[in-house]
């Protein structure tokens, strides 16, 4: 009669599974090799997300210093006229226009009211945002 | 089902070769009880049944010239439909004359089909323009046959599935090494298993030889002959659904002189020579060159269409291998069981071979047969009837 | 676009057949290699000899025939037409057998499809890939060929299979998979959206159902990466969103078969 036919809980047991990422499994949404358009602007979203998280939390933090008092307050718009700040300024207006463009963008999309347009959608916001972005860092860097 | 007492543990048998006719025969066995294991080196249909362009074959385009075959073709298409439902694009088929040689050739074409019992329609030229736009619009006549097309790895697939559903053991990704032979008794095989890296032993009351053009090297490790003629032909898939319809040439079986739709991809074939090795097939640029040409005649889109692919599958043709077979196309279409105790003097070897991808139930039948009858089970033959379990089957876990 | 007229296929067996004195073009291969027995995956290296037209699948069975007859890999009909020859070459979802190596650069890398369980070597176990879809989807539908012709006498309509091909290339491309092991995915949920739109005998309400979940066509987040990877012309982001186009307003709108996302 016969034996039992080798490796059959090896094939049934689960393998190993590769993950695109730049890093451990989480990352798998961040892979910059081979990606189109539609998942370097969710990548880019998701990044400026996160920023935008972070500058709340940040924002909240300076306002707090009101409290600390006067000297306190007027230290911190020294430092919030210096170019660096600006710059720095500039690159929170991106962060908010792409995140809110980029929102616009995907609620329509993702709503099915247009889902066949999304590259054209994506250089739409693109050409608002940049016309926006550009008179925006005019004016905070003309203000030195 | 057998009504005899509680028997002994069922007879075991090992097929070697994942293709259509190991997915058939694996579930006519299983069904009539018998424990089988299936081993196939790579993926199931990897080897030639993957590779065909998909036609269900009406069998009229043997029905002059290798009537069995046809006959086949015909009983099988209609049992395919019945036991495979979903699974086939049944728009029929055309054959279509486009010269005085075509012509000439309609009337013993028609006889040809009568004779075979594969039904015919004539159609004149402008009612098959309204079926098929893209036809050259110089066609002469056009012959509706029922031809259709299929997936050719997802229809066998059904095969697959409903034999593990029915405790078939289905192993792709293991090799034979040897066969496991003493006194002319071959009693197993040696394997080596490409997902674990070992080798091992696998025994079996009878091992059944379904490697297609690769019998030849199989048997040989049986230290029998099997007259097998690897014989490849060329496909050419291009981009663009040209016809919903098969679309043949009324002619004798040519190059290029046939169009299969399949999704949204027309494919173009075939061509037909003969190698020693199934391995080592090359795609020659003149073969590829006579699709196009042959093919743009039935629909003249073929020319300008959007290359996709173009490959070689080898078909197993039974025959001699000896000089006169140059070509391939002379030899028969049908199939044939090898029973080599009576062939050879080896016991416990069978090779089934042969066939098309649409005979694969009837070849699994007849085989099927050879083998209970060696093992001394009577059983009868279920597969005419039995609906098979979807392709997806075959992956649940 | 190369025309059918147009297509020239020098293989790479010829290129082994011509003298040893004439150099062939070569490219070099990382492949990789994983086997049940070993501790962890590894990467071997291939130098293989090629021609104008050699497909990524024909290097590899290359190597397979003529270096390393363990090399284990998924291939069957040679024309993307049954989805089994999916990988990721240098990152990037391909099918082998249509995947031209002059296109892949001097180094290619090749690795199993991400997301989905290794078999073996370059092989992924699709089992896990099949229990995401609805339990009913069948892959014949109505042929929108050429709809003005007629049909034969007796045949109701004109039929073709879906184009899906079950690849697999979306699910490894889909960045949300890779995080994420209950969302079913885009190819599931371009299969309910299917059926949704052509219902075949199957109960449009479940389907609807079945993608109206947290893992369902809600995880999708727009990346589009699933429609920028698919061979076949499925287009599974905009069915997504055309299935929350459904559910959200009650209304199936799916503006055209062509995939222009």
């Amino acid at each position: 009669m016969s034996d039992a036919t080798p490796g059959l809980e090896e094939r049934r047991a689960r393998g190993p599974v590769r993950r695109k990422g730049i890093g451990p499994s989480p990352s798998g949404w961040l892979d910059p090799r081979g990606r189109a358009l539609g998942s370097w602007a969710f990548a880019v979203n998701r990044v400026t997300g996160l920023g935008l998280l972070f500058y709340l939390y940040l924002h909240l933090g300076v306002l707090s210093m009101l409290l600390a008092g006067e000297s306190a307050w007027n230290g911190f718009l020294e430092l919030a006229t210096t170019t660096v700040f600006l710059l720095l300024d500039v690159l929170l207006l991106f962060g908010l226009l792409y995140h809110g463009l980029n929102g616009v963008r995907i609620a329509l999309v993702g709503s099915g009211v247009v889902p066949n347009r999304q590259r054209a959608l994506f250089w739409a916001g693109a050409v608002v945002g940049g016309l926006v972005l550009a008179y925006g860092a005019l004016h905070i860097l003309g203000s030195t | 089902m057998s009504t005899r007492a509680p028997r002994a543990p069922a007879a075991h048998v090992l097929i070697v070769g994942g293709g259509g006719t190991g997915g058939a025969l694996a579930h006519d066995l299983a069904l009539r009880g018998l424990k089988v294991t299936l081993v196939e080196r790579g993926e199931l249909t990897s080897g030639t049944t993957g590779r065909h362009h998909g036609l269900l074959h009406s069998g009229a385009r043997y029905a002059v010239h290798d009537r069995e075959s046809a006959v086949e073709c015909i009983e099988e298409n209609t049992i395919l439909r019945r036991i495979c439902p979903g699974s086939f694009e049944e728009n029929d088929g055309l054959f279509v004359g486009l010269d005085d040689e075509d012509m000439a050739y309609l009337e013993v074409f028609l006889q040809g089909c009568a004779d075979c019992g594969i039904p015919t329609q004539v159609l004149r030229p402008d009612e098959a323009l309204r079926l098929e736009p893209n036809l050259n619009p110089d066609l002469k006549v056009a012959v509706r046959v029922p031809d259709g097309t299929m997936d050719a790895m997802r229809m066998p697939l059904r095969f697959f599935a409903t034999a593990a559903h029915n405790g078939a053991d289905i192993r792709p990704y293991m090799e034979v090494t040897d066969l496991i032979v003493h006194d002319r008794v071959v009693s197993g095989a040696v394997v080596h298993d490409h997902v674990t890296g070992r080798d091992g032993e696998i025994h079996a009351d009878v091992v059944v030889n379904a490697t297609g053009p690769w019998s030849e090297q199989i048997a040989r490790m049986a230290e029998v002959e099997v007259p097998i003629q690897p014989s490849p032909g060329v496909l050419l898939a291009l981009r663009g659904r040209l016809c919903n319809m098969v679309v043949n040439r009324l002619h004798t079986s040519g190059d290029g002189d046939i169009v299969v739709p399949q999704r949204a991809l027309s494919i173009v074939g075939t061509s037909s020579w003969t190698v020693d090795d199934p391995d080592d097939l090359d795609v020659p640029q003149d073969h590829v060159d006579r699709m196009v040409e042959e093919g743009s005649k039935l629909i003249p889109a073929v020319r300008q269409a959007e290359f996709r692919a173009a490959w070689s599958a080898a078909r197993p043709l039974i025959g001699s291998t000896d000089e006169s077979a140059t070509s391939g196309r002379e030899l028969s279409r049908t199939f044939k069981t090898y029973d080599h105790k009576e062939t050879d003097a080896v016991e416990g070897f069978v090779t089934l071979t042969g066939g098309k991808g649409t005979t694969l139930r009837g070849m699994a039948e007849l085989c099927t047969n050879v083998i209970c009858g060696k093992l001394g089970i009577e059983a009868e033959c279920r597969t005419r009837d039995t609906v098979l379990l979807p392709h997806t089957a075959h992956y649940a876990a | 676009m190369v025309t059918a007229a147009e297509a020239t296929v020098a293989r790479p067996a010829e290129a082994v057949q011509v003298d040893v004195v004439e150099l062939a073009e070569t490219r070099r291969f990382r492949v990789f290699r994983f086997k049940r027995d070993d501790r962890a995956p590894h990467f071997d290296t291939f130098e293989v000899p090629i021609g104008p037209r050699t497909t990524l699948l024909e290097a590899l069975r290359w190597i397979q025939l003529k270096r390393d007859r363990t090399l284990a890999m998924r291939h069957s009909c040679l024309h993307a037409s049954c989805g089994t020859c999916g990988v990721l070459a240098n990152g990037r979802e391909v099918l082998m057998c249509v995947t031209n190596v002059r296109e892949l650069g001097r180094e290619i890398t090749v690795e199993p499809l991400a997301n989905i369980p290794v078999l073996t070597d370059i092989v992924v176990d699709m089992r896990e890939f099949y229990a995401r879809f609805p339990d009913v989807h069948p892959y014949v539908r109505e042929s929108e060929l050429v709809l003005q012709s007629e049909t034969p006498e007796g045949i109701d309509r004109s039929v073709r299979y879906e184009d899906c091909i079950e690849c697999g290339l979306c699910v490894s491309a889909c960045p949300i998979v890779a995080t994420s092991d209950r969302y079913v995915g885009p190819a599931a949920l371009a299969a309910a959206q299917r059926l949704a739109e052509e219902p075949r005998g199957v109960d449009t309400e479940d389907v609807l159902d079945w993608a109206d979940h947290e893992d369902g066509v809600w995880r999708c987040h727009a990346a589009f990466e699933c429609t920028a990877a698919c061979p076949s012309n499925v287009n599974p982001a905009a069915r997504i969103m055309a299935l929350r186009g459904v559910l959200v307003g009650g209304r199936l709108r799916f503006p055209g078969r062509r995939g222009s996302a």
